[in-house]
């Protein structure tokens, strides 16, 4: 106790101390650099001002000796002998505040001490350096000329006023010259000049804040066909230098050439970098391997490196590359046969469940290599997926040690979890998930907690105004609800416990029977279930209703999609109140659905009974309806920032459902279907 | 900085007496040494002034330069760990233009739902303001709207006041109404707290808007030199930056020990930066944390603001400066360095003044300045482009915009004159009001951000199925 006392007496010590080390040693780097501007500038215009005072009055006579004017001459290295218009002479001193040589040093300075970093800085001080020269001898030969054609008067008038101002212009155009060749092209720039983001470039590659991203810019300029510097290159500088020099602005610029584009987008553009040949873009192809994070586009690297096992080895670099492949590919399983080649694995919950049943088929259906895990060895959606594992129940011990030893082993790229109940033991994984390459989203832990628990979603959707029967926990007031009731477990799923009574002598054996029960006025309508997406962004992707038309241990078997803007309207209201995001199904009534045949804006009575923050058992129909709900909550899930589409879908399809059949043999080996029809897979 | 309301009623301050102070100063000057001499010499200590924040600047500009791209790139570190309980809150009056594409971001906002609670305050809007924030308050339960009576006071301060009444947070972090964060921004404010010696963060304001006028381009520039090179160099050299009014955070426990935002100036921001420090805590500068608001695109809007600011500023040398050298929490470094911060909406009055010297001595009135007319030039166009030079590499703007360099020119005798204008005011007691920013609302997400009626996903043909009605 006594040390942590001291502890933090130490650190309140070392914080309150007001010298600042880390401060106090930046300061003292930067004042380096403004003891070496200033002596640069002092120091250099102390050394160099007569040499530039002499060479300009030489250039000076030069330029004019080469014009024809014969009225100048220059007896000493500085001072010029003016003839004037009546034959007067005057002799003219190039003094030290007459030379280009402050302008020059200021420039330079402004170079070497801020814009180092940038080597354009080198051309751009230049070209600065070239213009002010050349525009003070355009001052000085004016003055000159002034005084030729007008006297002494002219010559001082034009020299001190006119050639001050002038002075001032061609420095400031001096600056703008270095600072314009220093900064960044427009095609390597991130915003153009009025601040709007030009690179759009993902969020992950990006620089934060640097510009506005405005939809409606046009996509930032190309360079042109012919450029200088490849001219340079290809025939001036000596071809290992020029590599060199490649390799080391390709490292450089791997986000200029990647780092707009979607993954997607990146993994194909590496595949095309290195159909080249591993040996022209090794740079580019190696900063990737260092930098991406993204493991669609590491393993398109990869694939393309293994592909090209045939080139020579030209390069150290590429041995590298195909050092990294190596261990990249042993990391990552590869996909079974009959998967799409660019798709990817998925690792689904609740594989035993008909949510993770349908959601196996759908990712599978889409040419998904799809890894199922139940907690039961005999969950036929361990026989429907490329790959099962045993994952014990989420409030087992155990169960995130296993799942990360079950991603580790088979690296799926992103999880979807079909069990609600396991959201609270996969939150705290989420990150160790990921460092393995497996992305999730899952709902706000409060907004699940709320779905599971009947109560606190009754308080929820009574706080937000949703129509939801009044519900209560308490067994002394139950009766006072408006009978007759309904009731269940507060934490149950899938229909278990669940008791309709309709006599208060029924309610109260049921309380006290059904463990943790709540009552609830029971509903009278048409049921239905809505299965919703909602984005990242809390706006809801698509709403898909659907009359439950017969039901089986809580599961729909029969069911037909419907339109309706009171229904859409008011589930839209329930996934915002508890503040759901990714897949959900909302169950609840019509009161009185009739008019809905006739006309989906009719103004129906509808009410919330409860929601499952997962996919639905009756997902099939959803998706035969046209939403696909799987596979874009998989793009959601591969990348945060992917604007999501809206999901539209058909009103009136219907469901039918019936049983089918798995198979498998004694050893655990899948055994032919009987029934299958011949030609089918 | 943002005006949240209309007149404040602030208490009235008038200096004749320094005034008449100086005066006689001066005259007895005249009197002594002579006035050639008198001028001179003040010609000679303004040049000591503007070489010393010549370097100041330069200074700053040689630490962005090393330092601030790396930065900008750095990995965050426990972002999602840590996430104490955090209030937003917004002052808004007569906002009906950009209002929904704040809110629009404000609910977007990357945080734990149920740590976040949001509080716009509608100051007595007169225009359609009200009904957009009841609108969206009515369609999500995270925003909580609060409408102050018509006269209630105090402007922004007293509306960021009465919200802070009603929240119970660690943290709150203020917005203007015209600005739109991104996403990430209050983890990348919070984290800072960590750190029991931080009152307050200030993150990155970017203008969004900086197509809709030259002028609107011009602060564009403006504002990346004056976060990424001077805001970040008072950071890097001497740990002082300022807290900015907007886009920036404030530990509660610390606002309400200081007694939360003082209704009696126009910078409250800058103010509050000044009683921190006085109190021992320290403010912390995030350039990554950032977010877009809108810049004023007429020169009238850009002389009122600029006005208010130097007006406030001015105010707060006037009331701190010597608290701050008798502070026992700043090192003598810090407190030159704080004092220069506080000065730096009088050195464009002094430059107004060494130009008038320098003129006087180009009529041959007035003695020769120790210096010259070299340090005047520094600092107005050497210490400045050196900084705005270093901001449009480091914010990696294409290469045409270095010519929009030029409209600084202008921009700096606007600043003599603002500062000037506003140093009188301040002197002979103007009061002190909040001059409201009018928004265009030209760029952001408002137009699309209104809340709507979901319609339905089902395909409808129009033949046989009644249009979807979208309503606002």
């Amino acid at each position: 106790m006594s040390a942590a006392v001291a502890e933090g007496r130490l650190v309140r010590r070392i914080r309150a101390d007001r010298r600042r080390p880390g401060a106090i040693a930046r300061r003292r780097t930067v004042l380096y650099e403004i003891v070496g501007a200033v002596t640069w500038c002092y120091g250099g215009f102390l050394l160099l001002v007569d040499p530039a005072r002499h060479v300009e009055v030489r250039l000076v006579m030069l330029l004019l000796t080469l014009g024809g004017e014969r009225r100048v001459a220059a007896p000493f290295d500085d001072t010029f002998l003016v003839f004037g218009p009546d034959g007067a002479t005057m002799l003219a001193v190039l003094t030290p505040s007459c030379s280009a040589l402050a302008s020059l040093l200021a420039i330079g300075a402004l170079a070497v001490f801020l814009l180092r970093r940038r080597p354009h800085a080198l051309p751009g001080l230049g070209a600065a350096a070239l213009w002010v020269v050349g525009a003070n001898q355009a001052r000085l030969i004016a003055s000159l000329l002034a005084g030729v054609w007008y006297g002494d008067g002219a010559l001082i008038l034009f020299h001190d006023w006119v050639g001050a101002l002038f002075n001032f212009v061609y420095t400031l155009i001096g600056l703008l010259i270095l600072i314009t060749i220093t900064m960044h092209s427009a095609e390597r720039a991130e915003q153009d000049r009025a601040g709007r983001h030009t690179a759009n470039r993902p969020d992950a590659w990006a620089r934060p804040g640097l510009g506005y991203r405005d939809d409606g810019l046009a996509a930032a300029a190309r360079p042109g066909k012919y450029r200088l510097i490849s001219f340079v290159h290809r025939f001036l500088v000596p071809a290992p230098i020029s590599r060199r020099l490649g390799a080391r602005r390709e490292r450089n610029r791997v986000d200029y050439r990647l780092g707009h584009l979607g993954p997607q987008a990146r993994a194909n553009q590496i595949a095309a970098l290195a159909a080249k040949g591993l040996g022209v873009h090794t740079a580019t192809l190696l900063a990737v391997a260092t930098h991406e994070t993204d493991p669609v586009v590491l393993d398109a690297l990869a694939a393309a490196v293994a592909a090209r096992q045939w080139e020579p080895v030209t390069r150290p670099q590429v041995t590298a590359l195909r050092l990294w492949a190596r261990a990249w590919l042993m990391r990552a399983p590869e996909g079974s046969t009959g998967d799409r080649a660019d798709g990817h694995t998925v690792a689904v919950t609740g594989a035993g469940g008909p949510a993770g049943v349908a959601v196996i088929r759908a990712l599978r259906a889409a040419g998904h290599r799809v890894l199922a895990l139940d907690a039961s060895p005999d969950a036929v959606g361990l026989r429907l997926a490329s790959a099962g594992e045993v994952l014990p129940r989420a409030d087992e011990p155990g169960y995130g040690a296993r799942l990360v030893e079950i991603v580790t082993t088979h690296r799926p790229d992103a999880l979807v979890c079909t069990v609600a109940e396991e959201y609270a033991a996969l939150e705290p994984l989420t990150g160790t998930l990921a460092g393995l390459g497996c992305r999730t989203w899952l709902p706000d832990p409060a907004a699940s907690a709320a779905c599971l628990d009947k109560v606190a979603f009754a308080a929820a959707l009574h706080a937000a105004g949703v129509p939801h029967p009044q519900t209560t926990a308490d067994p002394a007031r139950a009766a006072e609800l408006p009978g007759p009731w309904i009731v269940k477990p507060a934490h149950g799923r899938g229909s278990r416990d669940v008791v309709a009574v309709d006599t208060a002598a029924a309610l109260a054996e049921a309380m006290g029977r059904v463990p943790g029960a709540i009552a609830q006025t029971r509903l009278a309508g048409r049921e239905f279930t809505a299965d919703v997406l909602v984005g990242r962004d809390g706006a809801m992707l698509t709403c898909v209703p659907r009359w439950r038309d017969e039901t089986k241990a809580g599961i729909s078997v029969r069911g037909t999609t419907f339109d309706s803007t009171a229904v859409t309207s008011v589930v839209a209201a329930t996934v915002r109140a508890v503040g759901l995001t990714g897949p959900a199904n909302v169950q609840g009534f019509v009161a009185d659905a009739a008019p809905l045949s006739v006309n989906p804006d009719a103004a129906v009575t509808v009410t919330v009974v409860e929601v499952n923050p997962r996919f639905s058992g009756g997902l099939p129909l959803t998706l035969a309806a046209g939403a696909d709900v799987v596979g874009t909550y998989l793009a959601g899930i591969l990348d945060p920032a992917a604007d999501l589409p809206r999901l539209s879908f058909d009103a009136g399809v219907r469901m039918a459902r019936h049983f089918s059949e798995v198979y498998v043999g004694a050893d655990g080996g899948a055994v032919a279907d009987p029934l299958r029809l011949a030609g089918t897979a | 900085m943002s005006a949240g309301g209309a007149a404040a009623q602030g208490r009235v301050e008038r200096h004749w007496v320094a005034l008449a102070v100086y005066a006689l100063v001066l005259l007895a000057a005249f009197a002594l040494i002579g006035f050639d001499l008198t001028l001179g010499i003040a010609a000679g200590v303004l040049n000591v002034v503007f070489l010393a924040f010549f370097f100041r600047h330069l200074a700053f500009a040689v630490s962005a330069a090393r330092w601030a791209e790396a930065d900008l790139e750095a990995a965050g570190v426990g972002l999602e760990s840590y996430a104490p309980p955090v209030a937003v809150l917004v002052a808004c009056k007569n906002e009906e233009l950009v209002v929904d594409g704040m809110v629009s971001a404000l609910l977007g906002l990357d945080y734990p739902g149920d740590r976040l609670t949001i509080v716009v305050v509608d100051d007595a809007s007169e225009d359609g303001t009200a009904a957009r924030l009841d609108a969206w308050a009515a369609s999500d339960p995270r925003l909580r709207v609060l409408h102050r009576a018509p006269g209630a006071g105090g402007g922004k301060s007293g509306a960021l006041n009465d919200a802070l009444a009603g929240v119970d947070a660690e943290i709150v972090v203020v917005f203007d109404a015209d600005h739109e964060p991104a996403r990430n921004v209050l983890r990348r404010l919070v984290r800072h707290f960590r750190d029991p010696f931080v009152g307050a963060v200030m993150g990155r304001c970017v203008v969004r808007n900086g197509a809709d006028s030259s002028l609107a381009g011009t602060i564009f520039v403006d504002y990346l030199s004056g976060y990424l090179v001077n805001e970040y160099g008072r950071q890097a050299l001497f740990e002082l930056p300022a807290y900015g009014g907007a886009n920036c955070a404030v530990r509660v426990s610390t606002l309400r020990a200081l007694g939360g935002w003082n209704p009696d100036t126009v910078t409250e921001d800058t103010d509050l930066t000044l009683r921190v420090l006085l109190a021992g805590g320290r403010v912390r500068y995030d350039p990554t944390a950032v977010d877009f608001e809108e810049a004023v695109h007429s020169t009238r809007r850009f002389w009122k603001q600029r006005h208010r600011w130097a007006l406030g500023h001015q105010k707060c040398l006037r009331d701190y400066w010597r608290p701050v050298l008798r502070s026992r929490h700043l090192g003598l470094v810090d407190k030159i360095e704080t004092v220069m911060f506080l000065w730096v909406y009088h050195v464009p009055v002094l430059c107004g003044l060494g130009l008038g010297l320098t003129l006087l001595r180009a009529f041959g009135v007035g003695g020769q300045a120790v210096v010259g007319l070299l340090p005047l030039s520094a600092l107005l166009f050497a210490g400045p482009f050196a900084e705005l030079a270093v901001g449009l590499v480091v914010g990696r703007v294409e290469r045409r915009a270095a010519w929009q360099l030029v409209a600084f020119l202008p921009a700096f005798g606007l600043s003599i004159l603002t500062a000037t204008h506003a140093y009188l005011d301040g002197m002979i007691g103007k009061r002190l009001s909040w001059a409201k920013t009018a928004r265009s609302g030209s760029v952001g997400t408002a137009a699309e951000a209104a809340p709507q009626r979901p319609a339905t996903f089902a395909r409808r043909t129009a033949a046989t199925r009644p249009a979807p009605k979208v309503a606002a």
